[in-house]
C-alpha cells in the first residue's frame, strides 16, 4: 500500500509539510547517514523525488523509495550503470529512463547515497511499480 | 586542464562555458540531477581514461575537485 503525491512549482519541503497535514501527522523529520529523510515518531515512510517543475512523494507503511525523470536518453551512461542483460534491452529513450528511474528508486530505497553504484542495481531481479506521467516515467520501489 | 574539462562539462551538459568556473559547484550553482553528474562522470572517464569510483562521486563537488580528481588519476 502507497499513496503517490505529485504536485508542480513546489518544493520538495513544502510538499511533504502539505501532505503530513493532510495527514493529521506531526512530527520531526530526522536524516540517516545518507541524509535519507525519516519521520522520528510515526512508523510511515515517505520518500521524495523532483525533476524539472514535478516533485513527487510517495508514502508507505515500509522502506520505499521514488525517482522521476523525464524521457531522455543518455547514451554515454549506459555502459557505466547497466548490466549486460539491461544494456540489450535498452533500445529507446523510454527504455532508458525506465531503467534508470528504477535504479534510481532502489537506491533511494536502500538509503544510501551513490555509494552503491547503480551498475550493482539490476532492475530484471526486481519488482518495481512503473508510472508514466506526461513525458514523465516515475519508479517506486518498496511497495 | 582546466578550460579542457570546463569545455567538456559545458559540451556534456549542452550549456555555455561561461556559466563555469573553478568555483561553480555542480549542484547548487548548475542545478544538476543525478543523471547529469553520472553523464558527466562518464565523459570524463572517456575522456581521460579514468575510472572514477562510485564512492568518489559525492566528492566531486565544485568544478575545482574535479581537476584535482583527474589530475592526480589521469597519468
Amino acid at each position: 500500500m502507497y499513496k503517490l503525491y505529485i504536485a508542480k512549482n513546489i518544493s520538495s519541503h513544502d510538499l511533504l509539510n502539505k501532505v503530513l497535514l493532510e495527514l493529521n501527522i506531526k512530527d520531526e523529520i530526522i536524516y540517516n547517514a545518507y541524509k535519507k529523510p525519516y519521520l522520528k515518531n510515526n512508523k510511515i515512510y515517505f520518500n521524495i523525488s523532483h525533476c524539472d517543475n514535478y516533485t513527487v512523494l510517495v508514502i508507505a507503511k515500509k522502506e520505499v523509495g521514488i525517482d522521476i525523470e523525464r524521457i531522455t536518453m543518455r547514451k554515454n551512461v549506459l555502459d557505466r550503470v547497466c548490466t549486460k542483460n539491461e544494456r540489450k534491452l535498452i533500445k529507446t529513450a523510454e527504455d532508458f529512463t525506465k531503467m534508470w528511474v528504477k535504479k534510481e528508486s532502489y537506491v533511494k530505497y536502500l538509503g544510501v547515497g551513490c555509494v552503491y553504484g547503480l551498475k550493482n542495481v539490476d532492475t530484471l531481479k526486481h519488482n518495481f511499480i512503473i508510472k508514466k506521467f506526461k513525458n514523465y516515467y516515475i519508479a517506486i520501489y518498496g511497495v | 586542464m582546466k578550460e579542457e574539462i570546463i569545455s567538456l562539462i559545458a559540451q556534456t551538459l549542452e550549456i555555455s562555458k561561461e556559466r563555469i568556473n573553478e568555483n561553480t559547484n555542480l549542484i547548487s550553482d548548475l542545478k544538476l540531477e543525478s543523471l547529469d553528474i553520472v553523464d558527466l562522470v562518464a565523459a570524463f572517464e572517456k575522456k581521460y581514461k579514468i575510472e572514477i569510483l562510485d564512492k568518489d562521486i559525492k566528492e566531486l563537488q565544485t568544478v575545482k575537485d574535479i581537476i584535482k580528481y583527474i589530475e592526480e588519476k589521469h597519468v
